[in-house]
């Protein structure tokens, strides 16, 4: 699949003015700790994989995800916590285990990295995943996230309809060797509470 | 009762073609999800299920494979066409003799002005869902209600079907488009 191109850096004024922005865009986001996603995700790895819709809800430091194929909307439901993860809705019965990622790819094959995503869904660098690079776009926006081994690409609205709240990825792309995962936003929630858009991201 | 409505609508059935809306409610109850489209199924095991709403998505089973194509997300996923496809409700209408075999099935009585049938797989485990519910009305089949493991409820109300129609021959076959990834076995 496409080798993803080689962004230009951009001016240094530009470039500290969007590491500033970034800054002030996660001081805000962090705060809300319950907020909820819904939209669909495609994982391939090494050839293996799957796509459907996907439900996003996190509360502080917990989180559930669930997953429903296409047609049969077959559903497994992983929810995770500081103490351990536990999987439901696969084959042989539900499952437990201390990390998510791991439960979900011994159940399932899919590699998913949920400890991260839930920072990274929301463009911003994830707190446990170590050093982090960033890459802006011509409007200042995070283009590319690179961390914890895997290469995130951002896809954002435009900035007309980003209605109430603050601007949020509409579509994620992130690859780490062979495993690939594509994540697209159909609906946020929770981030009303800032809707003065201090956390907006002006668009030049 | 919804047995002899079962039995008339499937007599003589070879293909079926029709509209489909769908809507998924979370296991409390919330609704999550509502989308529709044009289902088409062949005896014995192929069918097509082309999502219009809210977003294109297809997916085609041509007897071997089941294609999945995502086009926003540019991704295809195929798979083998296995027990999955073999125990879903739908295709076991074009072959209702597979329908004892699989499930135990149980009249429901009249509610809504449908009649209904229970469908509880006699294989729990390699069904991929709890319970399932068909409603008849004097279109045929009007409603097919699955409750999956995790207690998702998912609802489909079918119209317009066309019986035994000529399906051209592309219908169950698919072929990926360029530059999509195609991933799975």
């Amino acid at each position: 699949c496409a080798v993803q191109p080689r962004r230009e850096p951009l001016p240094p004024a530009l470039e500290a003015a969007a590491q500033a922005r970034q800054a002030e865009r996660e001081a805000a986001l962090r705060p809300v700790s319950d907020w909820s996603l819904e939209g669909r995700i495609a994982v391939s790895n090494d050839g293996k994989g799957g796509s459907g819709r996907i439900d996003w809800t996190q509360r502080g430091q917990a989180y559930a995800v669930s997953l429903s194929a296409p047609v049969t909307r077959q559903s497994w439901r992983l929810s995770a916590g500081p103490d351990g993860a536990r999987l439901d809705g696969v084959e042989g019965g539900p499952r437990s285990g201390p990390d998510a990622q791991q439960l979900l790819l011994e159940a399932t094959g899919w590699a998913i990295p949920v400890g991260a995503l839930s920072d990274w869904v929301r463009g911003l660098r994830a707190e446990t995943a170590g050093p982090a690079r960033m890459e802006f776009g011509a409007t200042g926006r995070l283009a590319r996230l690179h961390q914890g081994g895997w290469v995130i690409d951002y896809v954002w609205p435009d900035a007309a309809d980003a209605s109430a709240g603050p601007v949020l990825p509409r579509r994620l792309d992130a690859r780490r060797g062979e495993a690939r995962v594509r994540l697209l936003v159909d609906t946020w929630t929770g981030h009303e509470s800032l809707a003065d858009g201090t956390a907006a991201t002006p668009s030049q | 009762g919804a047995r002899d409505d079962l039995d008339t609508f499937t007599r003589g059935l070879k293909g079926l073609d029709g509209q489909f809306t769908q809507k998924v409610y979370d296991a409390g109850g919330r609704l999550k999800e509502t989308s529709s489209g044009e289902v088409a199924l062949s005896a014995p095991r192929l069918f097509r299920w082309e999502y219009a709403k809210p977003y294109p998505q297809l997916i085609v089973a041509d007897g071997k494979t089941v294609w999945i194509y995502d086009e926003d997300l540019e991704q295809v996923t195929r798979r083998p066409q296995g027990a999955e496809e073999q125990n879903s409700p739908l295709t076991a209408l074009i072959d209702p003799s597979k329908l004892d075999r699989q499930f135990v099935v149980k009249e429901e009585g009249e509610k809504g002005g449908l009649s209904w049938l229970s469908l509880v797989p006699r294989d729990e485990g390699g069904a991929s869902f709890r319970s399932a519910r068909l409603a008849f009305g004097d279109a045929g089949l009007e409603k097919m209600i699955v409750v999956d493991a995790v207690g998702q409820r998912t609802e489909i109300g079918f119209s317009q079907w066309k019986r035994n129609p000529a399906f051209p021959a592309s219908t169950f076959k698919y072929t990926p488009p360029k530059g999509v990834d195609v991933i799975g076995g």
